[in-house]
């Protein structure tokens, strides 16, 4: 398509007028004035010598031709994408979706603005407008801005509530209307009062009528729902105050205008019902418009109540609870055309090879060869084939160590048995915790009169088991201490610690344990120093491929063929993101990053490394990774006092690395440097 | 009413067995989704092992034979499930006593006895997306049943409803406890392994109960 020199470019005297960055390109010519500098299509046609249909023509075809593609925001896709499909599946009015991160504003916040920007499109002169509580709906009213409104009436649509909140009824209603320039009228009541009949002789006042008068003819509502999850607004208000003990409540999984609703959406009534003076869903549901504002993934099973029940015309939400509730609905996110990739699967193969004789026998099988391999460290804990006991043992005095948790860890548990370290361990069949008859059995063969101190996984099938245990042995008159680690910090945030999983890090739990205890320390400071060193361990994992039990040697997860897991659990379990695979440098940063945000350093500290492979990853990888990580905590002035590289916390076959971090102090790094001696790891 | 012998209990667990053995790999997928797998597994070995001690000591009563499958299932399995059904089979094994047999309404009462005895030793709460979300409307099921007048097997059916109206509604629930629970948000739109095997064993329970008399109890309904 040559272009031909139009007149005025012609008149300047250029020989060919598409300038040279172009090349001989027209179309990427007039895309580049019409996108990049902004000019009009007319100017463009001016300048390029050609006709204005011309120039139309071009930037079409640069748009067919992938010259310029036009793309909506990711984010602003999604909210769209979501909004639609909310609308549709739940027959809505109208649905607004906003992203759920962003800025510097809490979700509540937002919120509530958007909710306001959604009211202030509908509300109109002469409504009667019903509000509940709650602090979306607060911090909806105090962003409102709708002006030149007349004769507005917002009413509360409950009785009043505990005086300890700021997102009273009466607060909610007086604020939305004072921002509405509109008359406020409250119900003038408690919304839970204290018996049915107080309830009938209240609706007698002819105040309270005249109000639940006005209530009845509202126009529309703006309503805030509420979880019945223990940290949900309804339950901090003392909204309900021990009444949700009550049976009747228990099918509920949500509540909005302060009526508790099944999640299928039907009303659940219970002794409540009867003493609540306020809206019934009932009428709820004849209010021509019901705008619900409401987000937060504690929410999702209740939003998705008040969908299913029809008592929401408009919704306002974000976009990780509204894709939450369609996920739980079955929806899945629909591919953009852009993002397509090859279906194809990477092979077909129907089962992992393993070697193993039957799957059932594979956990004892094990122990079998563990005991003879390391004959001189280890025997068998009489009467039980899941528990093994360190030959040198017990000894008079000295706080017995006992650890333990689901088989498939490998050398894990009982790699870590022997001088300086555990005195007993005990496993479980493949991933699953060891029931307590073993853990007794242990606890008997190896506790020396000092006490006893299980170090284990925060998993809750073993702190059942574990715990069982350490009743039984208290009947015994044996004190028991349980240290249940938790230095997974992808499991869980921060402030939740205490709920993170326990993972390779155990390593050096069990390592300072066995030291503190090789030391003749008491019970209690054994305690305390096995504490301390978990508090100090952070430890972050990514796999690269699932692992495969035994019995069905099936991946235990899925992971698309250029994806890798981060956070991933060592049993497993699903990490907390998904992304594409990077390079082992890349790898190590994405782990070191999350653990040096979180762990309090100062330049100069020391720590120690444990780069464990997670069954598969061969050691030559490790020792990648260990060099990337020794670069990026010279850079960041910590010290490496000891690196241990290798298999030692694995996952079955999984592919993957964790990295763990024990911040050391004086003490610590004395109780490490102590000798020990075991099948996985020995110091001195 | 039919009094049931403990031989008969042996065969209940047997077909309780036998469908959680059925649903092993179905059970494992859904924990692959959100946990380690090992569901299937541990239901399915856990009863097979209660199937053999009772099946050795079925001349015990009901009640007593009810704990050593407590404690056999605990034997097997540890994990989570371990203990939880530990304490489901022994908390109805107390309701028992030492009553020589037991007749239709005790098995319906299994399910409110399973109920009581996880959620004492699991606390966990309605809509913590675990077993107890199938447990708890069971329960109150086949309360409601008896209260209605309706035969064991028509408190056993409304349980049997109630159980899988509460496994799907799992779905929509954030795991509060358990391995699920470091998901967050990704555990939304799965089905909780736990909360299946539950439904499993109340079906069952159901299905075993109308083998024994199908034309007593009025049929279907």
């Amino acid at each position: 398509m040559p272009l031909r020199p139009g007149s005025r470019a012609a008149a300047e005297g250029g020989d060919d007028v598409v300038p040279l960055r172009f090349g001989d390109d027209p179309l990427l010519w007039a895309s580049w004035l019409y996108y990049e500098e902004g000019m009009t299509q007319g100017d463009i046609a001016e300048l390029m010598g050609v006709s204005r249909p011309s120039v139309n023509a071009y930037l079409a075809d640069a748009r067919s031709r992938g010259i310029v593609s036009i793309e909506i925001a990711p984010d602003k896709f999604r909210t769209l994408t979501i909004a639609q499909a909310l609308r549709d599946h739940f027959n809505l009015q109208d649905c607004l979706v906003i992203p759920t991160e962003g800025g510097e504003r809490s979700l509540i916040g937002r919120l509530g603005d958007a909710g306001a920007r959604v009211l202030s499109r509908f509300v109109r002169s002469g409504d009667t407008l019903a509000v509940t509580w709650g602090r979306t709906v607060l911090s909806m009213a105090d962003q409102i801005d709708a002006p030149g409104l007349q004769d507005v009436r917002v009413v509360q649509a409950t009785g009043g509530t505990t005086a300890k909140i700021p997102w009273t009824p009466e607060a909610c209603a007086s604020r939305l209307a004072k921002a509405l320039n509109a008359r406020a009228i409250p119900i003038s009541a408690p919304a839970i009062v204290s018996s049915p009949e107080v309830r009938s002789l209240l609706m007698e006042e002819a105040v309270l009528a005249e109000q639940l008068g006005i209530l009845a003819e509202a126009d529309r509502i703006v309503m805030g729902i509420s979880s019945l999850r223990p940290e949900s607004t309804i339950h901090t208000s003392g909204f309900l105050d021990g009444a949700m003990q009550h049976a009747h409540y228990q099918d509920a999984v949500g509540s909005i205008v302060g009526r508790f609703i099944s999640a299928r959406g039907d009303p659940v009534i219970g002794p409540l019902h009867d003493r609540t003076i306020g809206l019934d869903l009932e009428q709820l549901r004849r209010i021509p418009q019901r705008i619900a504002v409401a987000g937060g993934m504690d929410k999702v099973a209740a939003i998705l109540a008040a969908l299913r029940g029809g008592y929401v015309s408009i919704l306002v939400t974000d976009i990780a609870t509204g894709r939450g509730i369609l996920t739980a609905e079955g929806y899945r996110d629909t591919p953009r055309r852009s993002a397509a990739v090859s279906e194809r699967p990477l092979r077909a193969r129907t089962h992992v090879k393993k070697l193993i004789n039957s799957p059932q026998d594979a956990v004892d099988e094990t122990l079998q060869g563990a005991l003879l391999a390391h004959e001189d460290l280890i025997a068998p804990v009489p009467g039980s084939s899941r528990a093994v006991r360190a030959i040198d043992g017990p000894r008079p005095g000295k706080v017995a160590i006992v650890v333990g948790g689901g088989a498939g860890h490998e050398p894990a548990f009982w790699g870590y048995v022997g001088p300086g370290l555990a005195d007993a361990a005990v496993v479980g069949n493949i991933f699953a915790s060891p029931p307590p008859d073993p853990i007794i059995a242990a606890t008997r063969a190896v506790q020396g009169g000092a006490g006893v101190l299980y170090i284990y996984g925060n998993f809750s099938g073993d702190v059942m088991n574990f715990d069982m245990a350490a009743e039984a042995m208290a009947a015994e008159g044996t004190e028991v201490r349980s240290i249940i680690t938790t230095d997974d910090i992808a499991s869980a945030p921060r402030e939740a610690r205490s709920a993170r999983r326990g993972v390779a890090g155990n390593v050096f739990t069990f390592k300072i344990a066995g030291a503190a205890s090789a030391r003749m320390l008491s019970l209690d400071s054994c305690e305390a120093l096995a504490r301390h060193a978990n508090a100090r361990t952070y430890t972050m994992g990514l796999a690269l491929e699932p692992g495969s039990l035994p019995e069905t040697r099936q991946p235990s997860f899925d992971l698309g063929p250029d994806d890798m897991e981060i956070g991933v659990g060592v049993h497993g379990e699903p990490g907390v993101e998904r992304r594409g695979v990077g390079t082992a440098d890349a790898c190590a940063d994405i782990l070191l990053d999350r653990i040096l945000e979180e762990m309090p350093s100062a330049e100069g500290d020391e720590v120690a490394l444990l780069i464990n492979s997670l069954g598969s990853t061969p050691t030559m990888e490790l020792y990648i990774i260990l060099r990337r990580v020794r670069k990026r905590l010279k850079a960041h002035g910590l010290r490496v006092h000891s690196s241990l590289v290798g298999p030692y916390y694995t996952s079955l076959d999984m592919a993957g690395v964790s990295l763990s971090v024990l911040h050391l102090d004086k003490e610590l790094k004395e109780l490490l440097d102590m000798p020990c001696r075991s099948a996985a790891l020995t110091i001195g | 009413m039919t009094e049931f012998t403990s031989r008969q209990l042996v065969d209940l667990f047997r077909l309780v067995a036998l469908r959680l053995a059925e649903a092993r790999m179905d059970l494992g997928a859904l924990d692959g989704a959100i946990g380690d797998a090992d569901h299937g597994n541990s239901m399915a070995e856990g009863f097979a092992a209660v199937v053999r001690a009772t099946a050795s000591e079925a001349d015990l009563p009901p009640g007593r034979l009810l704990g050593v499958a407590g404690r056999s299932f605990l034997s097997a399995v540890g994990a989570t499930t371990g203990p939880l059904y530990a304490s489901a089979l022994m908390s109805a094994g107390r309701q028992l006593g030492d009553r020589a047999g037991f007749d239709a309404q005790d098995l319906a009462n299994l399910v409110p006895a399973f109920a009581d005895g996880i959620r004492e030793r699991g606390k966990a709460r309605p809509g913590d997306k675990t077993m107890m979300d199938v447990w708890s409307p069971a329960a109150r099921a086949v309360a409601d049943g008896a209260r209605r007048g309706l035969s064991a097997s028509g408190q056993l059916r409304q349980a049997e409803a109630a159980a899988i109206e509460g496994r799907e509604a799992t779905r929509a629930m954030v795991a509060a406890v358990g391995r699920a629970a470091r998901l967050g948000a990704r555990s939304l739109g799965h089905v909780d392994p736990g909360a299946a095997s539950a439904a499993i064993i109340i079906s069952a329970l159901r299905e075993w109960l109308d083998a024994q008399a199908p034309a007593s109890d009025g049929g279907p309904g």
